[in-house]
């Protein structure tokens, strides 16, 4: 090889891997950031018609969402603060009050209201709920089942 | 004895350039290649790339530490030798000056 084109070969071959270095590096960090991050940031969960009286208990959540994530699975139970009863609170009759994209991929503020129907063997009380809820998160080639779960929001039934 | 470890100390230089210039764009096509058609999981090609890049940063720390070692040595040894020739070559002229004045 000439040491003219052997130059030229090595210079190239040069910035080619420190290219492929920096690609490599900031995959990596963005994949650690993804694979971290919350699918709701500075988020809460909380009931907005306590004490509930009617038949539906009204939910808001407010934080803000960086990366796309799809809502796949979701649970949410009461337990009564004093015996530690079970109810389990039915998402499949959800309706949305507020935002149609708690189950959308929208990042950002978020701000969504939903209720769901009281059980209908719950009786007057105060109550924990918690939320399990499952997404699909995907970022640049990135994809990744996260869980998120909120406790001890408070429920007062009348 | 020096010189066979210098040619190797050249030799190591050299394969550490070539690695450096060839795995990282081998590897991020490759990882590229597998995880596009799904053939690896991309957390395993994580795991692995950052497995690499460990296994190469302590190897090289600890083959620099050596080298530098390694040439430091030569280079106090070189300064010593010189240091002496320069006695010597003092001396040597302090001596023909002697004789010099004899005459």
């Amino acid at each position: 090889m000439k040491d003219k084109t052997y130059r030229l070969v090595k210079a190239a071959t040069n910035i080619i891997s420190g290219l492929s270095m920096t690609t490599l590096i900031v995959l990596g960090v963005s994949y650690i950031g993804f694979n971290n991050a919350f699918v709701f940031n500075n988020s809460g969960i909380a009931v907005t018609n306590n004490p509930v009286t009617g038949g539906q208990i009204n939910f808001i959540l407010e934080g803000s969402r960086r990366h796309e994530c799809i809502l796949t699975k979701v649970h949410s139970d009461a337990f009564d603060d004093a015996t530690g009863e079970r109810f389990a609170l039915d998402f499949a009759r959800k309706v949305y009050i507020r935002s149609d994209d708690y189950l959308g991929s929208d990042t950002g503020e978020v701000d969504h209201q939903w209720g769901v129907p009281t059980p209908d063997n719950m009786y007057p009380g105060l109550y924990r709920v918690t939320l399990y809820s499952e997404f699909e998160c995907v970022y640049l080639l990135f994809k990744k089942t996260k869980i998120q779960t909120f406790d001890n929001i408070s429920l007062i039934v009348k | 004895m020096d010189k066979v470890k210098n040619q190797k100390i050249q030799k190591q230089v050299e394969r550490w350039d070539l690695f450096a210039r060839l795995t990282p764009t081998l590897f991020l096509a490759t990882s590229l290649i597998l995880v596009v058609f799904d053939v690896v999981p991309l957390e395993y090609a994580f795991y692995i790339g950052l497995t690499g890049f460990t296994i190469t940063a302590v190897s090289w720390w600890w083959w620099a530490i050596f080298t530098i070692r390694y040439l430091i040595s030569i280079l106090s040894r070189a300064s010593t030798n010189l240091i002496d020739v320069n006695n010597e070559i003092k001396i040597v002229k302090k001596e023909l000056e002697d004789l010099k004045d004899e005459r």
